[in-house]
């Protein structure tokens, strides 16, 4: 997993949390917590801060992953407005994920594993997002869903129809936005 | 210990509270000062690492047109590559090349080369951009082909000098950029691309593919001058007409065309010019060279004019093979009649003078014709029958049109197998002289002989000159022949003084032949035949024809000198049937002239008198004896001396003999007369 992402749960749990939290979660996941954004590090390392979260919070696994993708989209957006300036909808930033945002990731990490979403757009707008990926957190991806409609001020629905960690092939998203 | 740890830890004095908050704010700063310090150097660092790769991808991209441009040897296909190369290292939607129109005004024509992504999406916009062309300035192609710089179009709809931004952005374009094909300063072609949102001037990539415009046009350039080597080396340099080599390639394709599919016939014309040495001998070569264009120009815009049966153009090669012969491949044509008719044309258009430094030149040329009918298997046999066809024509007295036909190549089978003959012939000695007397009119003395050569054939025929010569001239083989002849002679005439001294000073003519006297060595030949045979050089005549004299009058002079000082006599040969300039006659100072057969024949007949006795007048102004030829009756021998003509040959006096009875003339001729005394 990219330092990236590691620095923005740091910086999601110390804006809502304090300092002292963060420092605390990775006394209870037992890691150095010494991550910089441009590192590469083990899968392992971001689900043991999510299992500790899970438990100094008392909420399940996916609800901290879909929290931490809908607070980490702000946090985004100050650090690389330029992904966000050229859409005028959420929907039309999600869609860019694959063509534009993971391009760029790849710029910075020569061959960096970014899932690829599969879409379909139904004709009342909804969009299908397939998500296939052995880290299975497909509730990150859902929060970020979420984060992005916040920042456009808009509201979305998304609705597991399939779920990787419910014993499916691939995680199947339905995203609706409310008119 | 115990008593200690139950006492209760002392408060902290305030002051040291006071100093350890002050420590935590600094620390917290510190911690912050760091914080931010590693943020700002992760954004250097990531701007530092998406420009190395902005810039890896960049490399990759010139080095993947870099190898296409070294490659391939085809623009459009490096076109190809680098229109696709570029959109998929930009992203961008689509991307469209032009290249410079090669005729009518300066502008940008489709070279329909393009790339999209989802071409379905924008075809209307790539149809109208496959008719589309622009002038210097006009639209973003135009722009470019102005400046010779590359162009950046954030927003097509909102620039005011893209017309057409109406379906630019009917199909959801907005970006464009476009850069030159560039050699030197040059614009020989418009790269342009376009984008489904509006992008600002990126200056890099403007960089970078200005660098691959550079590339594109070396491979134009080379492209260019792969063509002109090609050209050059398949086309004659003096007229600019396809060479040989060109001719002779499509010349095997049409045979093995019609080999395919017999309805696809073809014809060849072989063309040589009547003549054409005489304007390159007298002229000079520049001369010749300006009517060999000349000539060229006037049957190129035949050829290009000549329609078929159905009146559709013919597909017509002409060329130049080399010297004064031109060629034409007809191809899908029936047979030889449009080649027939081709020809014809040809030879109409050289009815008209040309105007050669301010002369005006006549020529003519003869024609040979063959066709697929024959059921040629090659090109050289087709060239060989055409060829053998034109001879024919230029053997029939020239500016005519001979087919080829089955007789044409068993008369060459029989040339050729003449010529093997004669090797032999010159290898086994078969030749004998004939000797023809010459008598002087004043009191009808016998004062020489001339030598005539006969072939006496393996089968015991003997054959007159006129059966061999020819082809000993072509040949070469005149050389040996004639060394033979004033050998022979020569001894002859040496026999016979000794055996008939009574007989008195007699000479010996020999006939020379125009390769034999060119020969370089040729003088020395003579003198070496006459010393070793002993006769005294003022015995010999040697005859020349006027063609000789016109090949080369300086060279000719020299030699007709040399022959002279050495005290050899020369006379020229069937003088009035060439080409004779009198001034040459005047230069090249001969001893005698030999009025030809045809002027004595006609002696009788209109103006036949008044020629003979032109000749007479002409050759007693040059000093020069004159020898009739031909004299056949006693009307003829009476005419000639009162014309005061002083030798005379012929049947009247004498056919040529053989060695034998020509001794014995001169033995008759030992013997005083009984009716002198």
């Amino acid at each position: 997993m990219k330092g990236v992402v590691f620095n923005l749960l740091e910086e999601a749990v110390v804006r809502e949390f304090g300092p002292d939290v963060w420092d605390d979660l990775l006394l209870r996941a037992d890691l150095s917590g010494a991550y910089t954004s441009l590192g590469n590090y083990d899968d392992e390392e971001i689900l043991a801060l999510v299992e500790a979260a899970s438990a100094a919070l008392n909420l399940p696994r996916a609800e901290v992953l879909r929290w931490f993708g809908r607070r980490a989209m702000p946090i985004l957006k100050e650090r690389y407005g330029a992904f966000f300036e050229r859409h005028a909808s959420s929907k039309s930033f999600v869609l860019s994920v694959n063509s534009i945002i993971h391009p760029e990731v790849r710029k910075l990490y020569a061959g960096a594993s970014c899932p690829f979403f599969h879409f379909r757009e139904d004709a009342a707008g909804a969009v299908s997002m397939d998500y296939d990926s052995s880290r299975r957190m497909c509730d990150l991806a859902h929060g970020f869903v979420e984060g992005a409609a916040d920042l456009f001020e808009e509201t979305v629905d998304v609705s597991h129809a399939a779920c990787m960690n419910h014993g499916d092939a691939k995680c199947v998203m339905e995203i609706r936005w409310a008119r | 210990m115990g008593a200690l740890n139950e006492r209760k830890a002392p408060a902290p004095p305030e002051d040291t509270v006071a100093e350890l908050n002050l420590r935590l704010l600094k620390l917290e700063h510190r911690f912050q000062r760091e914080r931010a310090a590693r943020l700002h150097a992760e954004a250097i660092a990531e701007k530092g690492l998406r420009d190395l790769y902005e810039r890896q991808q960049q490399l990759v991209l010139l080095e993947t047109i870099a190898t296409v441009a070294n490659q391939s040897r085809s623009v459009e296909e490096t076109l190809r590559v680098a229109v696709r190369a570029v959109c998929d290292h930009t992203g961008w939607s689509y991307g469209n090349a032009y290249r410079l129109a090669t005729a009518g005004p300066p502008r940008l024509t489709p070279a329909d080369v393009w790339y999209a992504a989802d071409p379905d999406r924008l075809a209307p916009f790539i149809a109208l951009n496959q008719q589309a062309e622009f002038v210097a300035g006009q639209g973003l192609p135009g722009r470019v082909l102005g400046s010779g710089r590359a162009a950046w179009i954030a927003d097509v709809a909102e620039d005011d000098n893209f017309p057409r931004a109406d379906a630019a952005r009917a199909c959801g374009l907005h970006a464009a950029f476009a850069f030159p094909v560039l050699v030197g300063h040059d614009v020989l072609g418009v790269l342009e691309f376009f984008h489904r949102e509006p992008v600002s001037p990126d200056e890099q990539l403007l960089g970078v593919v200005g660098q691959i415009g550079t590339q594109l046009g070396r491979v134009v350039e080379r492209r260019r001058a792969e063509d002109k080597l090609m050209h050059d080396a398949s086309h004659d340099p003096l007229t600019g007409l396809p060479n040989r080599l060109l001719f002779v390639d499509r010349l095997e394709r049409a045979v093995a065309a019609h080999r395919r599919r017999s309805e696809l016939g073809f014809a060849v014309l072989f063309i040589d010019l009547d003549r054409f040495k005489l304007v390159n001998d007298s002229m000079g070569h520049a001369a010749g060279d300006d009517l060999l264009v000349q000539i060229a120009g006037r049957f190129g815009r035949v050829v290009s004019e000549a329609r078929g049966a159905d009146a559709a153009p013919l597909v017509a090669t002409l060329a130049r093979l080399g010297g004064d012969e031109f060629t034409v491949l007809l191809e899908d044509v029936g047979g030889e009649a449009a080649a027939i008719e081709l020809a014809e044309a040809l030879q109409e258009t050289l009815r008209r003078p040309f105007q050669i430094e301010g002369q005006d030149i006549f020529t003519s040329a003869s024609f040979g014709v063959a066709s697929c009918a024959a059921g040629y298997a090659g090109a050289d046999e087709i060239m060989r029958d055409a060829d053998l066809a034109m001879y024919r024509a230029k053997a029939e007295g020239r500016a005519r049109i001979e087919v080829f036909d089955q007789s044409l190549l068993a008369d060459a089978k029989r040339r050729l197998a003449t010529e093997t003959d004669l090797r032999n012939a010159v290898r086994n000695k078969e030749f004998i002289l004939h000797y023809q007397p010459i008598f002087a009119l004043d009191g009808e003395r016998l004062v020489g002989f001339e030598a005539l050569i006969r072939w006496r054939r393996a089968d015991g025929e003997i054959a007159p000159p006129s059966d061999f010569i020819g082809i000993a001239e072509e040949t070469g083989l005149i050389v040996f022949i004639g060394q033979w002849v004033m050998q022979e002679a020569f001894a002859t005439l040496a026999a016979w003084r000794s055996a008939y001294p009574e007989a008195g000073p007699v000479t010996m003519s020999v006939n020379v032949s125009p390769r034999q006297f060119h020969q370089p060595d040729f003088v020395g030949q003579v003198m070496a035949a006459v010393r070793s045979s002993g006769v005294d050089p003022s015995a010999v005549r040697l005859e020349i024809t006027e063609s000789v004299t016109i090949q080369d009058a300086r060279r000719t002079k020299s030699i007709l000198d040399e022959l002279r000082a050495q005290g050899v006599r020369v006379s020229i040969d069937d003088f009035g049937t060439g080409y004779s300039s009198l001034s040459y006659l005047q230069q090249l100072s001969f001893d005698t002239l030999k009025i030809d057969r045809s002027f004595v024949t006609a002696l009788k007949g209109a103006g036949g008198e008044e020629i003979v006795r032109t000749i007479l007048d002409l050759a007693r102004s040059l000093e020069m004896d004159v020898v009739a030829e031909g004299a056949e009756t006693a009307a003829h021998v009476e005419q000639l001396r009162e014309m005061g003509c002083g030798f005379a040959q012929g049947y009247f006096f004498a056919r040529p003999l053989e060695r034998e009875a020509a001794a014995a003339l001169l033995a008759a001729a030992s013997t005083p007369d009984p009716g002198a005394d």
